[in-house]
């Protein structure tokens, strides 16, 4: 799972032309900031290209729900990742999620914030469970997950299919037709009241965003998850319990993962089996382009989301633009690219810095 | 399992490599090298090494542990590239990039650790550099050929057709230098070849490296076996420190003595110390009595005492490391006891060991299990005291974070920029003392120090060496695990001298170099002896 990015042999064997000394990355490198630059040129460009691209509530509000729920799905993978694993499974652990939400809300008439908690617990559970045969058996995430996935595919669709006429749940308890449409503008304090353009919905992703990034910055096990992704092996022996930090990990991207199932489920008002179908790849995207490393131990919260805005902001730009989706994957396949080209010049660039300066 | 095969193996002439290479004539020289530099991060792993080696003759490459010879070894063959000296093959100047290279150049190699393909046949193997091919396919039919002839070479009945994973590791060894037959080497480096060969096994690979020889081929040999050395090898090349102190010289020339004195060296001062005394009534901090592992330690009895500092002495593969990793609870202790401070002791993990019994383990591997290298500073010394600092949540205040480590950094004097910089781009001696920082910030018991100073340069070495003294001079007990000889000398009370997971003597140390590395080598030395010495050999039990 982890690469030797530093075995000295290797390092030293790269060029060594440059004469000057880089003591400072390029500043494209420092993500966080080159994504927002980013996202507020591309929205001023396609604003000006078409004004409708502003338009509170045809395209910003849908546009803001998407990448509310896809925030909370580059989270769940972004989790995984910190330990140097992944999450393949993350679209079905949403279904499994949503699905238990919607049994509650069918079947056992549960009001919505205990059918949101049932799916939460569904997914934990379900999560952990990975994380737990993968601390066991020592077989890789990729594995793990990945057959996890297939296994969750054949039971959602089952249950689904023997549970409802039309595999589907449609119950809506009260309250989640608002959730769904309602924004900002429908909280008002006296005489003020919030833009209409923030879905709230938005609630859950910045309460996720919050959660995370004070576990990642101010809590052991938040460290802990890291240094378990930076080197295991440095990691047991330095005391950190690397066994029960995997299956935290796994535990809480299941989580997550249940919580934009449900996120999704809302969005389009039924609970099936195909939520979460399209959950991987904007997982991997929306946490890689924010800086986090595929191989552990470097996170960012905030990065997940300006990540997630910027593909959500050229998605609809491009579409707005008339730009159809064939072409638009192949911009997004490039941004990808792109980004994880700039993960392997931030190795290269500090490993020279080391070569340097011994 | 088999009948030798006839000494001579097939007929001359039915393979191309038999009979002598054209054009070279014994005592040509086939390759030098010439003031060979290599650096690492933080050290001159080689400061001028010469080597010749000349056609048909085989080569004696000596020298203690860290000394340098895998370095020169990996230079020969491509792996580095040498930052300074040339490689000269037959009078021109050659530079290798890749080992592919340096094959084509000529110069075989077998590595110490394994490098077959478990999942393929013992023929794919062997041709793996070079596979036959028709049409631009490999020709599995055209491998076996081939392959049964380097087996036959070394008298070895293996069917080519088997994965090489159902062999003995000796099997597996002797492919191995079937492998580097294939390739048809002038130049053929065996590193420690004998290590896992029975004595028969053994005598069959010395036969094979001089029927090679016969051919012109030049054959470095490594090993630690001086009494295999002396019956084998024709010229000798002794390495110390990165440096040639004897050079490409004729073995008979010299004693066992003579190379033994030249491989430890004088120049070795053992540093003086200020006095420290042990209280030697005090109960042991650590002991265990009759321990034994599922890594196959076999009664193994150690105390160490507060304030004492005990050495653990071994070569590579004595099984040092692995008895603590099995103390820490990450390998199966099958029997005996151990006490920590009088308590008798199960630890399930190093966890359990740092926070129940507060032992330290300061890693051998800093890179791979000792430091997180694109970590900060801060996170890498403060791992251990999450726990404790932890308040409601798991919240850790940054600021005690901070000022664990400032502390730390002050007190062994690490040279940093700043707190958030990555240990990765600090020097080896320094990620070295963040490593040991740690457990000073756990307040160990009880530490234990394994190979603390390879990779690392001779000033911060020394640093690190009174760091050590002065940790044991305050009370804490400590077992120090090294290959150095001068370390250990250096520093410990009491050296313990392991090999093959046994405790094969205890020596008292009086911080007399000769006197001391006589004995200790002496030590191992008789267990050498007796493993080499020659059973008669009737027929091959592979």
């Amino acid at each position: 799972m982890k690469t030797a990015v530093t075995e000295p042999d290797s390092g030293t064997d790269l060029p060594t032309e440059g004469a000057r000394p880089a003591h400072r990355l390029p500043f494209w490198v420092n993500q966080r900031l080159g994504l927002l630059v980013l996202i507020v040129a591309l929205s001023i460009l396609f604003g000006s290209l078409r004004p409708a691209f502003f338009d509170a509530r045809l395209v910003l509000f849908p546009l803001l729900r998407d990448i509310s729920t896809l925030t909370v799905v580059a989270l769940a993978q972004m989790v995984v990742l910190s330990i140097g694993h992944m999450n393949l499974a993350v679209g079905r652990m949403a279904a499994f999620g949503a699905l238990f939400a919607g049994f509650g809300f069918d079947r056992l008439h549960l009001p919505l914030a205990l059918g949101l908690l049932l799916c939460l617990f569904a997914g934990c559970v379900i999560g952990a469970l990975t994380g737990w045969i993968i601390a066991r058996t020592g077989v890789s995430s990729f594995v793990v997950t990945l057959a996890m996935d297939f296994a969750l595919l054949g039971l959602v669709s089952l249950l689904y299919s023997s549970l409802t006429d039309n595999a589907a749940f449609t119950t809506r308890p009260a309250g989640l037709t608002e959730l769904r449409s309602y924004s900002l503008a429908d909280i008002c304090a006296g005489p003020v009241c919030g833009s209409p353009a923030i879905p709230q919905m938005t609630q859950f992703t910045v309460l996720a965003l919050v959660v995370l990034g004070f576990l990642y910055a101010r809590t052991r096990m938040g460290r802990e998850l890291l240094l378990t992704g930076a080197n295991p092996a440095a990691a047991e022996l330095s005391g950190v319990p690397t066994g029960r930090r995997i299956i935290l990990a796994h535990g809480l991207s299941g989580l997550l993962a249940a919580l934009a199932g449900f996120m999704a489920a809302v969005g389009t008002g039924t609970f099936s089996a195909s939520i979460g179908d399209d959950f991987m790849l904007p997982s991997f995207l929306g946490a890689v382009l924010g800086g986090t490393l595929l191989t552990g131990g470097v996170v960012s919260v905030i990065g997940a989301l300006l990540g997630t805005s910027l593909v959500g902001v050229i998605r609809k730009g491009l579409d707005l633009l008339g730009v159809g989706l064939e072409s638009l994957n192949i911009y997004l396949g490039c941004i990808l690219l792109l980004a994880l080209s700039a993960d392997r010049v931030r190795t290269v660039v500090s490993y020279r810095k080391v070569v340097r300066s011994t | 399992m088999s009948e030798l095969l006839p000494e001579d193996g097939l007929p001359e002439g039915e393979s191309g490599s038999a009979g002598p290479q054209e054009g070279v004539v014994r005592g040509d020289v086939l390759l030098a090298c010439e003031d060979i530099v290599k650096v690492f991060p933080g050290v001159r792993a080689l400061d001028g090494v010469g080597l010749r080696l000349t056609a048909g003759s085989v080569h004696a490459l000596l020298g203690e542990n860290g000394a340098g010879k895998s370095t020169l070894i990996k230079v020969i063959t491509g792996v580095h590239t040498p930052d300074g000296g040339r490689l000269v093959r037959r009078g021109e100047e050659i530079h290798l990039r890749s080992p592919l290279e340096a094959a084509r150049a000529g110069i075989g190699v077998v590595h110490q650790e394994r490098n077959l393909i478990p999942g393929f046949s013992v023929a794919e193997n062997i041709t793996l550099q070079n596979p036959p091919s028709r049409r631009g396919l490999v020709d599995r039919e055209a491998m076996t050929a081939p392959a049964e002839r380097c087996l036959a070479e070394l008298g070895l009945d293996i069917d080519p057709h088997r994965p090489v994973r159902e062999l003995s590791v000796a099997q597996q060894q002797l492919v191995e230098i079937a492998k580097a037959l294939y390739t048809e080497s002038r130049v053929l480096l065996l590193d420690e070849p004998t290590a896992s060969l029975s004595p028969q096994e053994a005598e069959r690979l010395f036969d094979v490296i001089r029927r090679l020889t016969e051919r012109g081929t030049c054959v470095v040999f490594v090993s630690h076996k001086l009494e295999e050395v002396f019956a084998v090898c024709d010229t000798v090349t002794v390495l110390r420190d990165g440096r040639s102190v004897l050079e490409s010289a004729p073995l008979a020339a010299h004693t066992q003595d003579d190379v033994v004195t030249l491989m430890v060296g004088r120049t070795h001062a053992v540093t003086d110390m200020a006095p420290r005394t042990v209280d030697t009534s005090a109960a042991p901090a650590l002991s265990l009595t009759g321990v034994s592992t599922a890594a196959g330690h076999e009664d193994i009895s150690l105390s160490v005492r507060p304030g004492e500092i005990v050495g653990l002495y071994g070569l590579v593969g004595a099984g040092r490391s692995e008895l603590i990793k099995a103390v820490l609870g990450l390998d199966r202790v099958t029997g005996g006891e151990i006490q920590v401070y009088g308590r008798t002791a199960k630890i399930g993990s190093p966890r359990e060991a740092l926070h129940e019994y507060g032992i330290g383990y300061l890693t051998e591997n800093r890179k791979e299990e000792g430091v997180f290298l694109e970590q900060p500073i801060v996170r890498n010394i403060t791992v251990t005291v999450w726990k404790r600092l932890a308040r409601a949540l798991g919240y850790v205040s940054s600021r005690e974070e901070q000022g664990v480590s400032e502390d730390l950094v002050d007190r062994l004097s690490i040279r940093v920029s700043g707190l958030q910089q990555n240990a990765g781009e600090l020097s080896g001696g320094n990620q070295q003392k963040v490593s040991l920082a740690k457990w000073l910030a756990a307040d160990t018991k009880l530490l234990v120090v394994d190979e603390p100073t390879v990779g690392v340069d001779v000033r911060t070495k020394h640093a690190f060496h009174e760091l050590i003294w002065e940790l044991a001079r305050g009370g804490l007990p400590i077992l120090l695990i090294s290959s150095d000889l001068a370390e250990m000398i250096t520093l410990a009370d009491r050296v313990v001298v392991m090999a093959d997971h046994r405790i094969r003597g205890e020596v008292d140390n009086d911080h007399d170099y000769d006197r001391m590395s006589g004995q200790i080598i002496r030590i191992i030395h008789d267990r050498a002896v007796s493993v080499v010495s020659p059973v008669p050999t009737k027929s091959a039990t592979l």
